[in-house]
């Protein structure tokens, strides 16, 4: 069969993500008192699954030969976005005509991780340079800026990974990455003392100190850890999480879906979920090592990170080990723009996979 | 096409090290997902539980109370309540302001009720009661902004007798906090009794709180009920009180202050039991608004007193058949013996004055008695010395409590040296044993032991201790004295009513039943010659005592009643008694107003020595 070109193993660890999914989806459904979320879930989740094979079957080559040109679309639409769209939960993120819409900067995330491939991949044999970095964080930081405009926060932070997996693939030398280190960290300190809202501030001095005002910042993550834990070997059994069916779990349908999910499917379910995005990552990195040229490998491990980095961080978060961010766990989250995005770009490498033999 | 493959060696150096840290970084979350799950499980599933769970305090409705005939003196009615769950507050100020608009209290009472209701954070506690319809809308309209609020139905206090029963019953305040140590039953904000038969008989009334165990959702919806424990009300109480005789005395008191206390005095069941001013029951039947209490205890009057019981007044004359009794029972006087009363006697070389000052010539005991002679019992009290005259008080029960079952009984006084040298540091004075020959001095007794000397006197010589509730009941002690005794006082008290120049004789005309007793004026402040008492201002009026019984041959009840500043006792107090004790048997009292009643027919206050300034003695 046809199907088999492609990696075996991606596409089953994505079928599995896909199916925990739907169910977590169709328990907080029902908490929610919302069941079109459950539907419109499974929806994307098979639009999706079409997406990766479509994707899986074109050339990667191809698509990042269009890269420069839907960069230049992406920040056209992304300033655009910035006048025109609605403000919804305070952020100008969200585009739509009637009841179809979504968030473009999900998309943009992967025309970025395509340009940022091709660069790095041109620089063939050097190793990266000092413009080699700029030029790639240039191309990063422009949409990145602009998606922290909306402002959107979690989206923007999640075009990190991949800028530093680039570099890292690139082959930064060791001096830079000091310099980048240190840029990096006066950055961070400029952005607490003026980007940073109060509200943000708060979660992560909550997170630092979880006594720290247990009725206020500290409630998601109390409520997140309870579930989860309460969740014990087996669960509590599907749609009978107290802590999500009686809505103490915040966010449960996007940030938190996975404290659901632990709730009431416990230590077997998540482990088995857990076990799934775990092959899918590996699967990607491995993708990478098996790529024939630069480019693809630049591009599915450019992938790998950004996909393993909001992953670990949102069960971080989940699990509490990490602030409250908002970011979503990909694939498992609610959303089309997400699920969309992460099925182009697993697409992409299974595209990768698919060309791994030269002269194919 | 010829392809340059690229050295891909360094790319996938870098990829490899990519892949052991996203592996790495499952395994660290694989961990914790074990330890928060596996390990810590139980802990978490208990906080998951207690998140949706809350424990309803079910409260248990009082026990009614009712008099002998079954009538209510204390009902139930349904009321609402706040609770507060401590634990889910999230603003405190913002529910103290919410709490403050909504008009239950003032900001500093509900700051402490909030405060208390901390302390016990896993207990909600009633922080409002009786809450108004438009209270209750705006809590339940302000239900999501404040989920730890929750409205309660529950019962409250009502009081057909009103203030007429508020001694009696007694008030109920919150409980405090070490008798909520003491008893899991309590919980903090609940109303316990304070005083009166609420107090007294709270293990009985109190019932045992319930539970009720509901699943609630984040916004403190209840979903479902999970467990129920259904509260045991409390027992209902029957008194031995008439309310019909409550109720007689009341509006016999109506605008006087003082008391009464009606008894059977042959096995002490308490039939009224009056105290005069009262405080209005009904607002302390929840939370007690401060500005209430501040009142109520800045008043003067002390409507918080239970006079009936804890108000200690000089008796006055009424102490007459009791030293009369004494003397027939041991022979320091006979039936026939007599004294000649020329209004004034000299003693230890002092002049001690009757309140007759024209005299009562030639007087015996039963005449004694019929017009209160105090010469007579001058005299009595000069030849039997202080010890005999209190050893009689005190086998009448004067100087210690009656044992009745309310809290917070005085004991009285009945004189002697030792106490003088102890509590004055002054030997005792024998002209004082002349005084306290009529009642005067440091002499003090309450309303309740008057009734219960009283009793003794008509019920054949047996002391009873007074009651409420049957069960309080004792059997009667008996004193000794003999009957022949007691027959002689009888019929003095007899002649006060029904004898020619009795000192109550304006109540002979009331119809059956017969009645008799003895009248008391105690003086609070040194007579003045000339002043009616009329003209005197209140609170330089004598006490007005009268303790009577009914009927006369064959007493069914004894009635005490002191009413301060009153006047006197023959034309104030005897026509209290007379209306009590015509409601207690059943007869209409008709005729008995002071208007229009003579002024010989009164008897002015008992006089001590001219030298011994008369003072309230409370």
């Amino acid at each position: 069969m046809i199907l088999r070109r492609l990696d075996p193993w991606l596409s089953a660890a994505f079928a599995v993500v896909a199916v925990c999914s739907y169910l977590a989806q169709d328990s907080t459904a029902q908490a929610l008192d919302s069941p079109a979320y459950s539907s419109r879930q499974l929806v994307w989740l098979l639009l999706g699954a079409a997406t990766m094979v479509a994707v899986g079957f074109s050339d990667y080559r191809v698509w990042a030969r269009l890269a420069p040109a839907l960069y230049g679309l992406s920040l056209v639409v992304l300033l655009g976005m910035l006048v025109l769209a609605p403000v919804r939960a305070g952020a100008r993120s969200w585009i739509g005509i009637g009841s179809f819409g979504g968030q473009p900067s999900e998309l943009v995330r992967v025309v970025v991780i395509l340009l940022v491939g091709l660069l790095a991949a041109e620089h063939r044999q050097r190793r990266s340079d000092l413009a080699g970095v700029l030029r790639l964080s240039a191309v990063v930081a422009a949409p990145m800026a602009l998606i922290a405009l909306q402002p959107d926060l979690g989206v923007a932070l999640t075009f990190l990974p991949a800028l530093l997996a680039a570099l890292w693939l690139g082959g930064l030398p060791w001096r830079l990455w000091t310099a980048l280190l240190l840029a990096a960290l006066a950055l961070a300190g400029a952005g607490w003392a003026w980007y940073l809202k109060p509200y943000q501030r708060e979660r992560i001095l909550t997170f630092l100190d979880s006594d720290r005002a247990p009725l206020a910042a500290g409630y998601q993550q109390r409520q997140s850890r309870i579930a989860v834990g309460a969740g014990g070997l087996t669960g509590r059994g599907l749609k009978s999480g107290t802590q999500s069916q009686l809505r103490f779990l915040p966010a449960q349908h996007t940030d938190f879906i996975f404290a659901v999910w632990a709730e009431e499917t416990g230590f077997v379910g998540a482990t088995l979920l857990l076990a799934a995005y775990a092959v899918l990552l590996i699967r990607l990195f491995l993708i990478a090592l098996a790529a024939r040229d630069r480019l693809g490998a630049v591009v599915a491990g450019c992938i790998g990170a950004w996909l393993s980095a909001q992953t670990v961080f949102n069960l971080a978060m989940v699990l509490g080990l990490a602030p409250t961010t908002g970011i979503t766990l990909p694939l498992l989250s609610y959303g089309g723009s997400s699920i969309l995005a992460t099925s182009i770009a697993l697409g992409l490498a299974q595209s990768v996979w698919r060309l791994r033999f030269a002269n194919v | 096409m010829t392809l340059v493959r690229d050295d891909l060696r360094p790319v996938q150096r870098r990829t490899a090290i990519l892949l052991v840290l996203c592996v790495a970084a499952f395994f660290a979350l694989l961990a914790r997902l074990w330890v928060l799950q596996v390990i810590q499980g139980d802990r978490w599933q208990k906080l998951a539980e207690s998140n949706r769970l809350r424990r309803l305090p079910l409260e248990a409705p009082r026990g009614e109370i009712t008099d002998v005939h079954g009538e209510p003196i204390v009902s139930n009615r349904p009321a609402f309540q706040l609770l507060l769950f401590p634990e889910e507050i999230r603003d405190q100020e913002e529910s103290i302001r919410f709490l403050t608009n909504l008009g239950i209290a003032d900001e500093a009472a509900v700051r402490e009720r909030v405060a208390r209701a901390m302390r016990t954070s896993h207990l909600p506690a009633v922080i409002a009661d009786n809450l108004s319809w438009a209270q209750m809308a705006a809590v339940a309209a302000h239900r999501l902004e404040y989920r730890e609020l929750e409205v309660h139905q529950t019962t409250r206090r009502s009081f057909p007798l009103g203030p007429a029963a508020a001694h009696l019953v007694g008030q109920l305040g919150e409980v405090g906090p070490e008798q909520l140590g003491r008893d899991d039953n309590l919980r903090p904000g609940q109303l316990v009794g304070r005083s009166g038969l609420e107090k007294t008989y709270q293990h009985i009334l109190g019932g045992t709180m319930g539970n009720l165990v509901v699943m609630v959702d984040a916004l403190g919806r209840q979903v479902s009920k999970l467990s129920e424990e259904k509260p045991l009300p409390g027992k209902p109480l029957r008194t031995s009180i008439d309310a019909a005789v409550q109720r007689a005395a009341a509006e016999a008191m109506t605008g006087q202050v003082g008391a009464v206390v009606a008894l059977d005095p042959r096995s002490g069941a308490v039939r009224a039991l009056l105290s005069y001013p009262a405080f209005d029951p009904e607002r302390f039947a929840g939370f007690l608004e401060p500005a209430y209490w501040r009142q109520l205890v800045a008043d003067p009057l002390h409507p918080l007193t239970n006079r009936a019981v804890q108000a200690l007044y000089p008796p006055g004359s009424t102490i007459k058949p009791l030293l009369a009794a004494g003397a027939l029972a041991d022979g320091s006087r006979a039936p026939g013996d007599s004294v000649y009363c020329t209004g004034q006697v000299q003693i230890y070389g002092h002049p001690y004055r009757c309140w007759r000052a024209s005299g009562h010539g030639r007087v015996d005991v039963e005449a004694a008695i019929e017009m209160s002679c105090d010469s007579y019992f001058y005299y009595l009290a000069r030849d039997v010395g202080l010890e005999r005259l209190t050893a009689w008080m005190r086998t009448f029960g004067l100087g210690r409590p009656t044992g009745i079952d309310l809290p917070g009984e005085a004991a009285g006084l009945v004189p002697s040296d030792e106490w003088s040298r102890r509590v004055r540091g002054q030997k005792w004075y024998a002209g004082e044993t002349i005084s306290v020959g009529i009642g005067q001095g440091p002499i003090l007794a309450t309303p309740i032991q008057l009734a219960v000397a009283y009793a003794a006197l008509v019920n054949g010589g047996f002391l009873v201790r007074p009651h409420l509730v049957p069960a309080a009941a004792q059997p009667p002690r008996p004193t000794g004295l003999p009957a022949t005794a007691l027959a002689r006082v009888q019929a003095g008290m007899l002649k006060v009513v029904h004898g020619e120049r009795g000192t109550a004789r304006r109540l002979a005309a009331q119809a059956p039943p017969i009645m008799a007793g003895k009248t008391g004026t105690t003086q609070v402040v040194r007579k003045r010659e000339g002043v009616r008492w009329q003209d005197l201002p209140w609170e330089q009026r004598h006490h007005a005592l009268f303790v009577g019984y009914a009927p006369a041959e064959r007493p069914e009840i004894v009635v005490a009643v002191v009413v301060e500043h009153g006047g006197e006792g023959g034309s104030v107090a005897a026509p209290i008694a007379g209306k009590v004790l015509a409601a207690a048997l059943g007869g209409a009292a008709e005729g008995l107003t002071p208007a229009g009643m003579s002024e010989e027919a009164g008897e002015p206050p008992s006089l001590p020595p001219a030298e011994m300034v008369g003072g309230r003695q409370e």
